[in-house]
């Protein structure tokens, strides 16, 4: 049987996502193809510049482009002006103005665009403190605090999700009723309103590069997890929300809600991966998509979990030994924990300007939040030994386990206690991605009678309907 | 059902609305917040939404960090474990701190505040662990865990109750002695209050143990998941089904 078809045959990707992914895949492509019409745009602006609305274009043009890799701080200024300016004209100007933007993808790109300068910048600031040695560029550094500054970052996209009402439209979405009742002057032009959308999207992302992953999860509360979602027409927005929020589950300990996430972009990606080869972001989304195995590769170690076939085999081709290592768990898999951890993480910012006369006071971001994650990783390093002897047994005697394990009877006592709190975790049923349920996240069991392990295991019934489907669609 | 992260019964409407609106990020709201967490500390309430939203504020503005009211909130944090409370608390603290750093390199820094996040930092991890008898032995070691506690009311109390639900999950029956440790209960008429009293747990002083009567996470049930089938599964071989027949 083909790819396609066990794709087919699985009821639990929901019934109506093939028509949707197929609707999904032919909209990448004109994506794709748009990329190209946009490049020949850029050029023809770039032709004649003088005028009043030329310039506009030229604004609008360069909000969405990249940096150059090697732009001089000079640049960087520049841009954050460029920026400041055009988000004035927009949100400020007397009644919305009235724009033709270069393209429907265009205001994901600003807002991409934006975010990652912002969190670039942050990032320069930081490592120019750290070395201490180009004492030119700090002093330009020290004379701009508010450049770059968070607070006008988080002003720009919280304006323009209130310019464009976009929460009242999803919420009104949401309940069934027309979004235009609620969109007001603004919200009910598509520039204000992508605008507003992505700004959503822009802010999941900051809150996550600032460490608040709970605020991160609040922020979508008015946008439905779902293909059908508005995010889901931009393959790079639709990714980038995935990782996000399958990031921020998991800094909450949320193991099985990171899968979850992780997963049905993980799909999806492998789906359409046959146009990424075409199109200009394939690099990104390929670098995206191995760091999101890596974060799958920890969950799925901290939490044993059948996944969908096509992410396990392709999880087994690019982890497949560094899985098992994690799996195995102990002291030995801690530093592969911490390695894949610092691959696959945000590129995590300080918010506030560093301390540059004191350079070995500033300390690397990401090395602050990597050292809260493998804190809970040494707390529960434990927990797969245990599991995998335990699944021996129905009864057991802690001195006797101790002794294969080598370890204290108390220090086992104490993993014993940790195996079972980290087995129950929040799960999410239904509502804002904040909400959930407890729920029992593993199979075994165990409870303590003075020293004596009582086990159980909850065995998961044959699985029917699936193999009966599958094999109806082959003869039917 | 248990209440959102974003929820809390306790939550005054006023704090709710800063919440809910923009004025989180509004550096006059610090004072509220502050007032707030001393009044959690009063309580033995926790609201762990708004405690982050404060810290937030200092994440923002540094200069209104109230070293204090910081280390508070951390210690508020240790009295829910186990929970992503104390270590998302951690994250929004600025990167100098330096939670987990052992090798001592910022003691050089002479930083108390530093040294405060470190040690509850210490104490969140003997928790987390469920080293509870290390746990107890490092909190009275040093004087500096007694003034980092004070503020917060009952904490060795939370902490103890906090404790003892985790045993109750996992145990139906543990030993006088170890419980002894567990709850820096060394009086046997303490404890045996407490057991009763406050866990309604049953203490049998002949065999030396106590028992945890079951409860819904220590009663360990083998049972076999049934597979979940509904009509909308076999959707698309119905609609085949009326496709090929018309």
């Amino acid at each position: 049987m083909s790819y396609e078809e066990r794709a087919n045959a699985r009821p639990n990707l929901g019934d109506d996502s093939d028509v949707e992914e197929e609707a999904l895949v032919n909209d990448y492509r004109e994506q794709v193809n748009f990329d190209d019409s946009m490049s020949e745009l850029d050029r023809t602006t770039s032709l004649g510049a003088g005028s009043q609305t030329q310039d506009l274009q030229a604004q609008l043009a360069a909000a969405a482009t990249p940096l150059e890799y090697q732009a001089t701080l000079e640049t960087k200024f520049a841009s954050y002006d460029n920026y400041c300016s055009l988000f004035h004209y927009i949100l400020n100007s007397e009644g919305p103005v009235d724009l033709e933007v270069p393209s429907y993808y265009w205001a994901w790109d600003v807002i991409d665009e934006f975010i990652y300068q912002f969190e670039s910048f942050c990032r320069y600031r930081n490592r120019v403190a750290r070395s201490g040695s180009n004492e030119e560029e700090a002093q330009l550094l020290r004379e701009n605090p508010n450049t770059w500054g968070c607070y006008s970052v988080l002003n720009v996209l919280y304006s323009l999700i209130q310019k464009s009402q976009i929460n009242e439209q999803l919420a009104a979405m949401k309940r069934g009723e027309d979004p235009l009742a609620y969109a007001g002057e603004y919200g009910s032009r598509p520039l204000y309103k992508m605008l507003g959308y992505f700004s959503i999207i822009g802010l999941l992302r900051v809150h996550c590069l600032l460490g608040d992953f709970s605020l991160a999860l609040k922020t979508l509360d008015d946008i439905e997890m779902n293909k059908k979602a508005m995010f889901a027409r931009v393959m790079a927005a639709h990714f980038t929300t995935y990782y996000y929020v399958g990031f921020s589950y998991m800094m909450m300990r949320r193991y099985a809600d990171a899968i979850r996430m992780f997963s049905h972009i993980l799909v999806y990606v492998s789906r359409t991966k046959n146009f990424q080869k075409g199109g200009n972001s394939y690099d990104a989304i390929a670098k995206k998509n191995d760091q999101m195995y890596a974060l799958i590769a920890i969950c799925v170690a901290l939490q044993p979990t059948r996944l969908d076939d096509t992410i396990h085999s392709a999880l087994r081709e690019k982890y497949g030994e560094q899985l098992h290592r994690l799996q195995q768990g102990g002291p030995e898999a801690l530093p592969l924990f911490e390695e894949l951890f610092r691959s696959a993480c945000p590129k995590f910012i300080s918010p506030t300007p560093p301390d540059f006369d004191n350079p070995a006071v500033n300390v690397d971001p990401v090395d602050h939040y990597t050292g809260i994650f493998m804190d809970e990783i040494k707390n529960t390093i434990h927990n797969p030994t245990i599991r995998s002897y335990l699944k021996l047994y129905t009864t057991m005697d802690l001195k006797k386990l101790a002794g294969f394990l080598e370890v204290e009877p108390e220090k086992l006592r104490s993993w014993l206690l940790v195996n079972k709190q980290r087995s129950r975790q929040v799960r999410w049923i239904e509502g804002g991605l904040l909400e959930g349920e407890p729920a029992v996240a593993n199979d075994l069991d165990y409870a303590l009678e003075s020293d004596l392990i009582h086990v159980s295991e909850t065995k998961a019934g044959r699985r029917l309907v699936d193999w009966y489907l599958r094999n109806l669609a082959r003869v039917y | 059902m248990v209440a959102a992260f974003d929820k809390c019964e306790t939550r005054p409407a006023n704090i709710d609305a800063i919440l809910e609106g923009l004025d989180r990020y509004n550096p006059e709201t610090t004072t509220i917040f502050q007032d707030y967490v001393a009044q959690q500390c009063e309580d033995r309430s926790f609201d762990c939404y708004a405690n982050l939203a404060l810290l937030k504020l200092y994440q923002f503005n540094p200069h209104l960090l109230q070293a204090e009211t910081a280390t508070n909130v951390l210690t508020k944090a240790l009295t829910v474990f186990p929970s992503p409370a104390f270590s998302l608390c951690l994250a929004l603290l600025p990167a100098y701190t330096q939670p987990f750093n052992t090798d001592g390199q910022a003691a050089a820094q002479n930083n108390d505040f530093v040294e405060s996040v470190q040690k509850l930092a210490q104490l969140s991890t003997l928790l987390e662990s469920a080293q509870y008898a290390q746990f107890w032995s490092t909190l009275n070691s040093d004087d500096l865990y007694a003034d980092l506690v004070a503020d917060v009311a009952g904490f060795e109390e939370l902490v103890r109750i906090r404790i003892a639900l985790e045993i109750g999950k996992t145990f139906r029956e543990i030993s006088i002695d170890i419980l002894e440790q567990w709850l820096d209960l060394r009086s046997r008429d303490a404890l045996e209050k407490f057991a009763t009293e406050v866990c309604s747990w049953q203490v049998d002083n002949a065999a030396g143990v106590v028992r945890v009567p079951t409860n819904k996470e220590n009663e360990v049930r083998s049972e076999v998941k049934s597979e979940r089938v509904g009509i909308d599964m076999f959707g698309r071989v119905i609609r085949r089904g009326f496709e090929q027949a018309a």
